[in-house]
């Protein structure tokens, strides 16, 4: 600030923080790395939140999960933008683990020939029901990723799978939308926060949990004599 | 299961967290002059995608859209060659033993590339890329439960925070200006061969975070496209990592196939 020319410095008492002067970078870093801490805590608290609060529903829906695969069944995932991204992860979990037993798995998102000729031909809102449409058999599952509980493709694909016979799973956020809502869902995972990026991380740990409870089922022997 | 796939093994702690912000501010520069931000992911392309659809379409309204790309064809490191241009960022989303990863962050420096990396598990040597951001877990279920989304969205977070501090974008005074700068110009500077000599005493056409230059290549004897070398004073005075990439990777044309 002492270099200032004299006008400026008259003045710069009354601006302290004025941005575009700042220089020196220390206490910005500062900040950032107790911004990401707080953050990085806030998810961690949600995730364990999330999954305290669905305990017995995460078990039933990965249990029922299982029991369809070991029937053939195949697993669609679907969502918009970064909850398609969050969707593709969680297909790969199933069909190609790090560890355990694959299982047929794809994002109807995955496909830009596909996504595409459906957007152009019939419209954004049907991009994931056409695809139901045409791949389901009532022994698969379908799970849609929304933080805002919402979406249109994915509400009307669901419905379409529930039609179907296929087993409903829905991840949500904030007060779940009409995902909460509908009765299109056998299962619906709303994790109650206002924050898309907190939302998101919550999901994944919600479908790890599924993937985690269905291939323990999948490991067990079938005759009965060990299920509980 | 470790305890890293449990909830609660999120926490960011002091060092993760001293590098997320760093990595953030270099972010932030580099976008205010203009950089486009690629991804490669080769193990998990969606990540990839996550982050570049972040970038670009950012949830909070209001917020820049920055560029970002994923890219996710068969063999990353060929589609980052042709796409990194001095000043751009790369980020690699990857285990530290995924050879494309290996191999696109060694040759970032040629290509004038900031550099980031995302993984978990064993990490990276000291210096393999700019920013290391690192889940330290033996856990291989780490990339599916969360812990990399959260790390790139704290990223994206702190970075636009950075630009509500406008007098801290602008580059570093340390920054290398002119010709007598140490690290530049005393020091050999890491190149990528674009073109070998058309003649046995012709020059070689190489790339270098400053742009592309002829050099002499005598000293090395025969260079071929994409070899990375030490320039120094007009001249290549070295071959690097010829032995490691052959060992660890095998030849060029075995990467296309394995991948």
């Amino acid at each position: 600030m002492t270099t200032h020319g004299k006008q400026t410095e008259s003045t710069a008492f009354l601006y302290p923080f004025i941005e575009s002067e700042e220089t020196d970078a220390g206490s910005l870093l500062d900040d950032l790395a107790a911004s990401a801490r707080g953050k990085a805590a806030e998810s961690a608290r949600l995730q364990r939140e999330s999954l305290d609060e669905y305990g017995p529903g995460l078990t039933a829906a990965g249990t029922e999960m299982a029991e369809r695969f070991l029937r053939g069944g195949r697993l669609y995932t679907f969502g918009n933008g970064g909850s398609s991204t969050d969707a593709a992860t969680l297909a790969s979990l199933f069909s190609r683990p790090a560890r355990g037993r694959p299982v047929a798995a794809w994002s109807l998102a995955a496909d830009n020939a596909v996504v595409t000729a459906l957007g152009n031909d019939v419209g954004f809102e049907l991009i994931f029901k056409r695809q139901i449409i045409a791949h389901a058999r009532d022994r698969d599952v379908a799970i849609a990723l929304s933080t805002s509980g919402n979406s249109e493709d994915l509400m009307t694909a669901l419905a379409e799978a529930k039609q179907r016979g296929l087993l409903t799973i829905g991840f949500a956020g904030h007060d779940g939308g009409q995902m909460a809502a509908t009765d299109d869902l056998d299962h619906c995972f709303t994790v109650h926060s206002q924050s898309i990026h907190r939302i998101q991380e919550s999901h994944a740990m919600l479908g790890f949990r599924l993937w985690s409870v269905a291939q323990e089922h999948m490991s067990r022997p079938r005759n009965g004599a060990h299920t509980s | 299961m470790t305890v890293t796939t449990e909830p609660g093994g999120g926490y960011v702690d002091t060092g993760l967290s001293a590098d997320l912000a760093a990595a953030a501010l270099d972010l932030a520069r580099k976008f205010h002059d203009g950089a486009t931000l690629w991804v490669i992911s080769p193990q998990w392309e969606p990540h990839a995608h996550h982050v570049a659809v972040e970038f670009v379409h950012p949830v909070i309204m209001g917020k820049r859209a920055l560029p970002s790309v994923a890219l996710v064809e068969p063999d990353p490191v060929a589609q980052a060659r042709v796409a990194t241009q001095p000043g751009d960022l790369l980020m690699a989303v990857a285990s530290a033993d995924e050879p494309a990863a290996i191999d696109a962050m060694r040759r970032a420096p040629a290509w004038g590339a900031l550099t980031l990396w995302i993984g978990s598990g064993p990490r990276p040597p000291a210096g393999a890329a700019n920013h290391i951001l690192w889940v330290d877990s033996d856990d291989p279920m780490v990339p599916a439960t969360g812990r990399f989304v959260l790390l790139y969205h704290l990223l994206w977070e702190l970075t636009h925070v950075c630009f509500e501090h406008p007098g801290l974008l602008k580059p570093a005074a340390e920054e290398c200006a002119d010709d007598v700068c140490v690290t530049c110009s005393d020091e050999g500077r890491l190149a990528e061969v674009i073109l070998e000599p058309a003649d046995p005493l012709g020059q070689a056409l190489v790339r270098t975070a400053k742009g592309e230059e002829w050099v002499d290549v005598s000293v090395l004897g025969d260079v071929a496209p994409n070899d990375l070398v030490l320039v120094h004073a007009g001249t290549a005075i070295a071959r690097l990592g010829d032995e490691r990439l052959r060992e660890e990777q095998g030849p060029d044309d075995a990467e296309e196939v394995n991948r």
